[in-house]
């Protein structure tokens, strides 16, 4: 088991498809704030002097963690960023579905409508990314020559050119 | 967690968070970095609570646009100050139906189907989605007949739809001053009794 979680190939694209879904997250949110603001303020969780703040700078943090995830440089770090927001949005969207908020999710579009109610998807589409997002942190430098010393970049540029 | 995995974690948040200040600083659709408390939102279980602020015997007209140039405030009172307008000001259904007795401009934020298929009576139909592509001049152009000032409820579904929030906020931004977000929607209204058109 540890042997394919590990594998490189399957490192690559498991890294790919979370990086990719990242960036897909983020691109709508990168110059629309204001939106983005909404969405987080539909949650009902968060002070409000807080928002704007979560507003202006999640979205790049989550763009650089999808960019370093694909590139598979920081990939510790990308892994780890990665877990610790889909943990954060998954006590998010627990939260919303157990108060019986009727918002959506805010998780990719900013627009979305008349369908709501999507949030139980989203819980389920979390954790599987989270799983994702744990098995490249945990296996990601088992079996290849660099370890993990915190200069990832060379192990990443290799990959990328196989990709 | 290895500390090299936390110094990573941290020049990532760093890095992202500069970005995000920056780009939003040069941003002209950016945000202040912090939202003014005072334009938030009335929470839905207070539209119970909500008293009408409508002088006795007054009846709007929709139709009035000689308040384009100055007017009262209704419901919305903290309108896009600072790059915000007022996120969701809901109102009770009897606040609604208030409201619907005095002529306030009912708009339905549906799909032309569903508009067609069971309304409020006398409600329009802003189909939200096409609304919202349009240009601002454009939006412009299809509300203009209507009063700045005057009392719109805007509606939809009800349980699962945003679409009334998300067409307030359009509406907000173009100045209207009194909308108000009917979230019970067409199916509470129409339970309670009130009056529809319906095919």
């Amino acid at each position: 088991m540890k042997q394919i979680l590990s594998n490189k190939y399957f490192q690559l694209v498991l890294r790919f498809a979370i990086g990719a879904i990242f960036i897909y997250a983020s691109v709508n949110k990168l110059f629309n704030p204001q939106d983005f603001a909404k969405a987080i303020l539909r949650y009902d969780m968060l002070p409000v002097f807080t928002i704007n703040m979560l507003a202006i700078t999640l979205p790049y943090v989550e763009f650089i963690t999808g960019i370093l995830l694909i590139t598979g440089i920081y990939k510790k770090g990308a892994s780890m960023m990665a877990i610790v927001s889909l943990f954060v949005f998954l006590i998010a969207l627990v939260s919303a579905s157990a108060r019986g908020l009727d918002i959506s999710c805010g998780c990719f579009s900013l627009e979305e409508s008349s369908t709501k109610g999507d949030i139980n998807m989203r819980i389920i589409q979390d954790v599987f990314l989270l799983i994702g997002a744990f098995i490249i942190y945990k296996f990601s430098d088992k079996f290849l020559p660099v370890t993990d010393t915190g200069d990832d970049t060379q192990t990443g540029g290799e990959e990328s050119v196989k990709c | 967690m290895k500390n090299n995995t936390v110094k990573q974690l941290l020049i990532i948040i760093a890095v992202g968070a500069g970005l995000g200040l920056l780009v939003n600083a040069v941003n002209p659709g950016g945000v202040p970095l912090i939202l003014d408390k005072n334009i938030y939102k009335v929470d839905i279980a207070d539209s119970n609570k909500q008293k009408s602020n409508i002088p006795e015997g007054f009846v709007n007209d929709p139709y009035d646009t000689s308040s384009y140039k100055q007017g009262h405030n209704w419901q919305v009172k903290e309108k896009n100050k600072q790059g915000f307008v007022e996120p969701e000001q809901k109102i009770s259904k009897e606040l609604a139906k208030q409201m619907y007795d005095i002529k306030a401009l009912f708009i339905d934020a549906r799909k032309k189907e569903d508009f067609d298929v069971l309304h409020v009576t006398g409600a329009i139909n802003i189909p939200y989605e096409e609304f919202h592509a349009k240009p601002r001049q454009e939006q412009m152009s299809i509300m203009k007949k209507f009063n700045k000032d005057g009392i719109i409820v805007v509606y939809c579904k009800g349980e699962k739809c945003e679409v009334s929030i998300d067409l307030a906020y359009d509406l907000a931004k173009l100045g209207f001053n009194g909308v108000n977000i009917y979230k019970g929607g067409i199916h509470e209204w129409k339970s309670a009794g009130y009056p529809v058109e319906e095919k």
